[in-house]
């Protein structure tokens, strides 16, 4: 079982992350969440624009034999998406918290990270 | 009992094994005051030659069908089936297996079903195939279901010259999701554009249209496919006679965005109504809305060209409640048949018998004109299915086509009670008639 | 194998040629040249004999139950008896016209009716509707039924209890119904945890759908209350009846308190699968859900003894489908009851519970079974204690197929924290103690070889036609028909080897 945690990032319950950076948050899946799921496949397309709360369902991810909705971990509006997942969906399984990102969203709530995982807290969750 | 190997003394020595002194001892989970504590009040066994004899004077009881041929379709089509395809069919490796989910084990199968789609691919013009719903009904209810997830609206439009089974189905698959439903009225032998362009609206989610419709007729798709399309609805063509897709221009031609197909006519037996089939055809960019299983090709560790079962994560196995569909068991060995009925046919072969089930029913309806006991209550181009007015009784024309073994047309009336269909007869004519037999034919309602 | 598009070659035919073409009817003066395709479809240009030898060849590739064991839990693969092939293959049956008058098909309706009785004396219910094609098919009729029901009685319920044990067919047969699925944990006896059952239920729900025995393969200890607590609060009890194999005369679900039953005659009731269907999921129920049946049935008159299709009513759900049923799928099963009669069908139970149970003896210190107790007709292993190994439940099914087994039903059923890295094995009755004796002493040496040697069920399946397949590729790069693998022909490059064996 692989489940690598990456220092500086927030995690939810959910198995998603968000690194912040001023106003921005990147986020993904973690590598847990890729290694349960095995060879991810499909990844629906997420719109520029979007307008998401916390705990919102921003894609879904599919890999052979499952399904997994992919909850956003902060409220705000998406202002880049990751085209390359959409062609390469291995990127996920590959590097989960680098090329295999999805979303960058201008946080409307920051304060809203108080409320997930650090990574420590999060390796300890998924153990 | 010959079906079961083990015998009592075998049976014995594996519940020793287990551990147990007695069977009963493996059924104490189940509670007392729910255990049959009778025996079952059925027949007494019946030995093998006493079963044959048992169920074939059952059969007796029916007329001889194999002999009378039917001047009625109305979704269920007398074809010739070749030799070849049945001998192939008792193959058990194609009928004792269960769904291909390992595909080690399931070559036959997967790869017979991957050349299913490639055909029906070909005959419809579109480039996704779910080869096997249960039947036409439920294929044109699926894809309504289809229509409204991909496009959220609420309004599903329904041609009156859809199968009234088939009208009865997509009501009853809907009736739970708050749809709304409009049947548009039956004027002629085709879909009025003028009345569907009035019912069109922005919440329209599809229009569902019979090609060649309950009475045969060949609907103008392409215009029709334009109003829809011009008001962001999707169009579903439904079609029961699958032979006319030899013949007739194919749905991916006209732009259509769903098709669903009942395949009965590529070499299945009638069997009183089932098991029959269908598929689904439609766009690449709708493949994740589709229900049901699909075969697709990809390698092995060796390198290998093999087939999948694929696009899973539709499915009720892995989606549960949020799966495109419930649907799981299909009909596969039909796919199988149709497989190799079209294998058979080939290009020319499927030409040929489809244009010969074009120019028989048209043979016929000429024959019934010239005698003049028959009249066309509305001219329109149709396939193998027409319908035609008879001036006399029509309660004697049923006895003398019976007394001469031919299973008379449907009487329209029983589906479309209008004073004017009165005495309207909707004939069936495949390749199976032969000349002779249609002039009998009209010699006989003629008299 | 080369596909059949393949083998193609110009000017070969298949078909016999018809002698009179029609030439005197001509095709542009009965029909606009515009609803016309311009070219001939292309198809394949092949002989009979190419057809036969390639659908012969494919055959090869295939495992049935003819071949040996096929112990998929579940599924129940028993044998299917070649007299009821001939029965459902009679002219008089096959060539029947589902809209000839009535009085032209009695034998074909007499055979429906009887049926119907049969049936609802082996599971106590009150009359069936033989229209469903599949078994889920038969849930989302017994689904529609029961919303149905509680409409035409002022109610409003909408939820609908569902076992995390259940098929995954239960689920989606409710979503379609427009329920919302309220899943149920199993207690740490594999069975319905009675106290969330009850919390669960209340006067929006529906009722509870449930197989018994489950997809462990356990009798529900607490049917008693299950069905007290489901019908105290005005719900409705439907029974899946994929698992009805281990229950022929010795427990009827119409007595536990089920109130719709479906039942899969592809399973219990030796009609085959046939790679996946057709099969018949015909739909039982009580009483007083009889006016809610599709429409039409098979009603007798009694005064003239003629059979006839009756309209169920205004109350019906309506139409599930085109025609009456599976037909050909009713005169097998019909058969097959008969050949067995009440002792026959009470030792087909028996006799697939003591195999399921003596599997699970001789193999349950190789396999930890999720719950270590007796079983019905199917026993649920895992395969986790070989995870340490580098194994995979995977790697153990796919060995079995290099010593000539079918593998059981794997990663089914799934919930933790019991039911995971699942094998479920179901022998039915048909098997002999011999051939389980050589399943059970191969999956001890596969459970030797995992520990001793683990590549030899890594790189498992090298003794059938292909290896494993790349299932991941499938998706990613969907290639679903033969044009679409042309479009791709130069990026796949197939050499001669690798479509030609």
């Amino acid at each position: 079982m692989s489940n690598k945690v990456l220092e500086g990032l927030f995690y939810t319950k959910n198995d998603e992350w968000v690194k912040v950076e001023d106003d921005l948050g990147t986020i993904g899946i973690s590598d847990y969440a890729q290694d349960q799921l095995g060879d991810i496949v499909y990844v629906e397309e997420i719109k520029k624009g979007t307008i998401v709360n916390q705990g919102d369902i921003i894609t879904t991810v599919e890999s052979v034999k499952a399904v997994a909705e992919v909850y956003s971990p902060i409220s705000g509006e998406v202002i880049e998406a990751n085209h390359t997942i959409i062609d390469e969906p291995s990127h996920i399984n590959g590097d989960p918290y680098g090329k295999g990102w999805f979303a960058k969203i201008k946080m409307s709530k920051p304060e809203e990270t108080k409320e997930l995982m650090n990574a420590s807290d999060y390796g300890d969750y998924r153990k | 009992m010959r079906y079961i190997p083990s015998t009592s003394e075998q049976q014995k020595e594996m519940l020793k094994e287990i551990g147990v002194s007695s069977f009963e001892e493996l059924l104490t989970s189940i509670p007392e005051n729910v255990r049959l504590k009778k025996k079952l009040n059925l027949p007494p066994a019946l030995p093998e030659n006493e079963l044959e004899e048992n169920i074939a004077s059952i059969a007796q009881k029916n007329i001889d069908f194999y002999r009378m041929k039917p001047l009625i379709g109305a979704g269920a089509y007398r074809h010739f089936i070749p030799e070849a395809e049945k001998a192939l069919l008792q193959r058990e490796e194609f009928w004792t297996c269960y769904t291909p989910y390992q595909p080690e084990l399931s070559q036959g199968t997967l790869q017979a079903i991957f050349e299913f789609q490639s055909h029906i691919s070909r005959l419809t013009k579109m480039e996704v195939v779910i080869p096997s719903i249960f039947d036409g009904a439920s294929a044109t209810a699926e894809a309504v279901l289809m229509s409204i997830r991909l496009t959220h609206k609420e309004k599903i439009i329904i041609s009156p010259l859809l199968h009234p089974h088939y009208r009865e189905t997509i009501k009853t698959y809907v009736e739970p999701h708050n749809i709304e439903i409009v049947e548009l009225p039956l004027q002629d032998g085709a879909t009025s554009a003028d009345m569907l362009k009035q019912s069109l609206d922005n919440n329209t989610a599809a229009i569902v249209v019979q090609s060649p419709n309950f009475l045969g007729g060949v609907e103008d798709i392409q215009e029709i496919v334009e109003i829809t399309h011009q008001n962001d609805a999707l169009f579903i063509q439904v079609i029961v006679e699958a032979m006319s897709l030899g013949l007739l221009k194919s749905p991916g031609n006209m732009n259509v965005d769903i098709v669903a197909g009942n395949t009965q006519s590529f070499g299945l037996d009638l069997s009183f109504g089932g098991p029959h089939n269908a598929f689904l055809a439609t766009k690449k960019e709708y493949v994740r809305q589709l229900p049901g299983r699909i075969v697709g090709e990809t390698k092995d560790r060796d390198g290998k060209r093999v087939f999948v079962m694929t696009l899973r994560a539709r499915e009720q196995d892995i989606r549960r409640e949020k799966a495109t569909s419930n649907i799981c068991t299909n009909h596969n060995l039909n796919v199988m048949a149709g497989n190799i009925y079209l294998s058979l046919l080939g290009t020319e072969g499927l030409y040929q018998y489809s244009l010969l089930n074009f120019k028989k029913a048209h043979y016929l309806e000429k024959e019934l004109l010239k005698s003049g006991k028959f009249t066309n209550p509305f001219p329109y181009p149709y396939f193998n299915e027409f319908l035609i007015n008879y001036q006399g009784n029509i309660e004697e024309l049923r006895k003398r086509l019976i007394e001469n073994n031919f299973i008379p047309p449907l009487s329209v009336w029983q589906f479309y009670p209008e004073e004017k269909f009165r005495q309207s007869l909707l004939f069936a004519v495949t390749e199976i008639f032969s000349r002779d037999e249609l002039n009998k034919i009209s010699n006989l309602l003629s008299q | 194998m080369k596909l059949i598009f393949e083998k193609s070659f110009p000017g070969r035919i298949g078909f016999s040629k018809p002698t009179d073409l029609f030439d005197d009817i001509k095709l542009e003066e009965s029909i606009p040249i515009k609803y016309l395709e311009k070219n001939k479809k292309q198809l394949t240009e092949v002989s009979e004999v190419d057809v036969i030898r390639h659908f012969t060849k494919l055959s090869k590739f295939n495992y049935g139950v003819d071949d040996g064991l096929y112990p998929l839990g579940s599924c129940t693969m028993k044998y299917n008896p070649r007299i009821n092939e001939k029965m459902a293959g009679l002219a008089n049956f096959s060539y029947a016209h589902p809209l000839s008058f009535p009085d032209m098909a009695q034998g074909s309706l007499e055979l429906i009716y009887r049926l119907d009785k049969l049936l609802c004396e082996i599971t106590g219910m009150d009359k069936y509707t033989m229209a469903p094609a599949s078994g889920a098919h038969g849930e989302l009729t017994g689904v529609l039924i029961m919303r149905k029901y509680f409409l035409d009685h002022g109610e409003k319920r909408h939820k609908m209890l569902i076992p995390d044990s259940a098929h995954g067919t239960n689920p989606a047969s409710a979503a379609m119904a427009e329920f919302e699925v309220v899943e149920i944990k199993s207690n740490e006896n594999g069975t319905v945890d009675l106290e969330s059952l009850s919390h669960a239920m209340d006067g929006e729900t529906v009722g509870l759908m449930l197989t018994n025995p489950n997809t462990v393969g356990l009798y529900d200890e607490g049917i008693e209350s299950i069905q007290k607590i489901i019908h105290d609060k005005g719900g409705l009890l439907y029974y899946d009846g994929a698992n009805l194999n281990a229950s022929l005369g010795i427990i009827r679900p119409g007595d536990a308190g089920f109130d719709v039953v479906h039942l899969n005659l592809h399973k219990t009731f030796s009609t085959p699968h046939g790679g996946g269907g057709p099969g018949s999921g015909v739909v039982g129920v009580k009483s007083r859900l009889i006016p809610y049946l599709p429409t039409p049935v098979v009603a007798l008159e009694e005064s003239s003894g003629k059979y006839y299709f009756k309209d169920v009513g205004e109350k019906s759900i309506g139409m599930i489908r085109s025609f009456w049923g599976n037909f050909s799928v009713l005169v097998k099963t019909f058969a097959w009851i008969l050949s067995l009669g009440p002792e026959g069908l009470y030792e087909c139970s028996k006799a697939s519970i003591i195999n399921a149970n003596y599997v699970l003896a001789k193999l349950k210190e190789y396999y930890k079974p999720a719950y270590d107790r007796y079983c019905g007709h199917e026993c649920t292993l895992t395969g986790r204690e070989y995870k340490k190994y580098g194994i995979k439940t995977l790697d153990i099914a796919k060995r079995l197929m290099d010593y000539g087994f079918h593998p059981p039903t794997i990663y089914f059923p799934h919930f933790e924290p019991y039911a995971d890295e699942t094998i479920m094995i179901e022998p039915p009755e048909s098997e002999g103690k011999e051939v389980l004796d050589d399943f059970i002493n191969t999956m001890i040496a596969i459970s030797k070889e995992a520990k001793e040697n683990p590549e030899l069920l890594t790189s498992a399946p090298r003794r059938t036609p292909i290896t494993r397949t790349d299932d991941a590729m499938a998706v990613r790069r969907p290639i679903l028909t033969y044009d679409d693998e042309l479009r791709l022909k130069d990026e796949l490059n197939y050499q001669e080897k690798d479509i030609n064996f």
